[in-house]
């Protein structure tokens, strides 16, 4: 038993050096956004002397951070809803109703899952600029919708099998029509699973660059991770403004995670448990 | 439930209809024979509902999804420029192939191919670990969850500054006296550096994985192996690796997807393909061919070629680890 003890502490030390790994580079990159440029030239690790929030101010209003974390939010917000909205009425038709042709539509959007964007990038391009959807945030919205939502039918739907059938037809005795049953019953019954689901696409849609970059060609429409990746040319000098740019991108996510981790894992532990 | 919501179950026979499907009703063995007349327009309503739900998702998956993936193919088949939309047999794909840029990218994706057991181990392990209760899992679970989150744009960012000549790693070597190496400006040394960027960043991701396959593990067959005095090595080898088979091979196929399809962002931000080409993968390539050199077609073939490899890896590694799990 001891010698066991003894070897649990051993892994520990690995493990906590490996959380140090995992944890500094975003210190490290927090202390530097407090820095002034001569502070950090002088030394970079030196723990800042003061919380200072200029280098935050000047990357929110002088880069257009500000313009590009609307235009995130915008499309993000837009995303995501109707992600819950249009995956949790195929999820709970594909669960819960028996109807011809059900099984060949649920393979229809599992098919989806094994297309990723990189493979389709050229031809839904062109979809776009021929529908003038390019450049317009319905167009990117479309997009992240149409890439996370077999995901989120899967989710859903595996999520719904496990309501008894007993409880629709229960509502359905009570004079429910099917479209009150899934507003009535499915989706307050399935709010745990929206709520994962919901965060997870949050995130997708927050953290994407390619679809962003190719879908939203135009500066003023530029999404906020896409603004990051500009922040380099304009600040390669000047890297406390930079890593503020940085971190006014992490930081929603930051929240999020500090709040809503255990969904976060609950998520991506359900999409592989029931794969 | 809001059953405060919910109609009441007896309604005035005037009405002449309700809404219970009679599937329902039967099943549950009451109305039965006392069925009321139903208006043909609900009915009809009724029948028709699922597929209503079904509709937009199934319409936007096959016209954004699957769709575009035949027009694409068909696509990588016709000319660019001056033949654009003319047919021009295997000439994108002779082009790719003769294209060191392309060639380079393939390599690349061999490289990830060997480096995935890595990066499936890594996970693996640490899930082992936090499993068997080392002090303080809960802390490493959630440190280690975090960079999963982020944004490959950022952990790119982060790293562009640490790894810079003049950054702060090459600070901390010179301290210790090994030269300052050029972790992105080096072409024998970029590509494992953005691959084990990106290994940093997503290894959460597989670990939670891990751990959602453990929780599905029968704690018996351990402790038993305990009891008898097993080392970790060898729990590991003939209790957790036969057991968690399936979660191994979920965890290896979508490392490998993860790896061919989510690190543009790193390539992107840490060095655009460069030094010397030597960090493209098929997926940058593509972009580059799309949106910089305005040769969709040939862009187009790359996608394929990029389709086909997802595919193999996908049942290469099913097939494998299916027969791995079937000789224990």
């Amino acid at each position: 038993m001891t010698r066991v003890r003894l070897s649990r502490w051993l892994l520990a030390i690995p493990m906590t050096l490996l959380a140090l790994a995992t944890i500094y580079p975003l210190l490290f990159t927090v202390n530097v956004a407090m820095k002034t440029r001569r502070d950090y030239i002088l030394d970079r690790f030196a723990l800042t002397d003061a919380l200072r929030w200029d280098n935050i101010s000047t990357a929110w209003n002088s880069v257009g951070m500000d313009r590009y974390f609307l235009n995130s939010l915008i499309v993000v917000t837009s995303s995501v809803v109707l992600l819950l909205l249009l995956g949790s009425m195929a999820g709970f038709a594909l669960s819960q109703l028996r109807f011809r042709g059900s099984s060949a539509l649920f393979l229809g959007c599992l098919a989806g899952l094994f297309v990723p964007f990189q493979v389709i990038m050229v031809p839904l391009a062109r979809i776009m600029a021929d529908t003038a959807l390019i450049d317009t945030y319905p167009g990117l919205v479309l997009v992240f919708v149409a890439q996370f939502l077999p995901f989120t039918v899967f989710l859903m739907t595996s999520y719904y099998k496990t309501i008894p059938r007993e409880v629709i037809d229960a509502a359905r005795i009570d004079g429910n029509s099917v479209y009150g049953v899934y507003r009535r019953i499915m989706l307050p019954l399935g709010t745990p699973a929206l709520l994962s689901v919901g965060i997870l696409n949050a995130l997708f849609c927050w953290n994407d660059v390619l679809m962003s970059l190719v879908m939203m060609p135009s500066a003023e429409h530029r999404t906020l991770m896409v603004g990051v990746t500009s922040l380099r040319g304009q600040y390669s000098d000047d890297i406390p403004t930079f890593a503020s740019g940085v971190l006014i991108a992490a930081i929603p996510v930051l929240v999020v995670y500090l709040f809503l981790q255990r969904q976060i894992a609950d998520g991506v532990a359900a999409g592989s448990t029931k794969g | 439930m809001p059953i405060g919501n919910v109609q009441p179950s007896v309604r005035p026979v005037s009405s002449g209809r309700t809404d219970a499907d009679p599937v329902a009703a039967e099943a549950t063995g009451r109305h039965r024979g006392t069925r009321p007349r139903r208006s043909r327009g609900g009915a009809r309503a009724e029948r028709f509902a699922p597929y209503v739900l079904v509709a937009p998702a199934i319409l936007i998956i096959v016209v954004l999804r699957l769709y575009p993936l035949l027009l694409g193919v068909n696509f990588s088949f016709t000319g660019d420029g001056e033949r654009n939309g003319t047919v021009v047999g295997i000439d994108n794909y002779l082009e790719l192939l003769d294209d060191s840029l392309f060639r380079t990218a393939l390599g690349n994706v061999g490289l990830l191919v060997l480096l995935l057991p890595v990066a499936v181990a890594i996970p693996g392990l640490l899930a082992t670990f936090i499993y068997l209760r080392v002090p303080g899992h809960r802390f490493y679970r959630s440190v280690y969850f975090f960079p999963a989150v982020l944004s490959p744009v950022i952990v790119g960012a982060i790293f562009n500054l640490l790894l810079a000549f003049d950054g702060p790693v090459n600070a901390v070597l010179g301290a210790v006296g090994i030269g300052p190496v050029d972790w992105l400006g080096d072409p024998d040394v970029a590509m494992f550096v953005v691959v084990g960027v990106h290994i940093w960043a997503t290894f959460g991701m597989a670990l939670v994985v891990f751990l959602a396959g453990f929780a599905t593990l029968d704690s018996a067959l351990l402790d038993a192996a305990r009891v008898d005095g097993a080392s970790l090595l060898q729990v590991i080898r003939h209790v957790i690796i036969p057991g968690l088979s399936r979660t191994i091979a979920f965890v290896a196929v979508t490392t490998m997807v993860g790896m061919l399809t989510s690190m543009f962002g790193l390539l992107y931000v840490m060095t655009s393909g460069g030094p010397e080409g030597s960090t493209y993968l098929p997926e940058y390539y593509i972009w580059i061919q799309q949106g910089q050199m305005n040769r969709p077609a040939l862009a187009s073939a790359a996608s394929t070629v990029l389709f086909v490899i997802m595919l193999v890896v996908g049942l290469l590694q099913v097939k494998l680890l299916r027969r791995a799990g079937g000789e224990d």
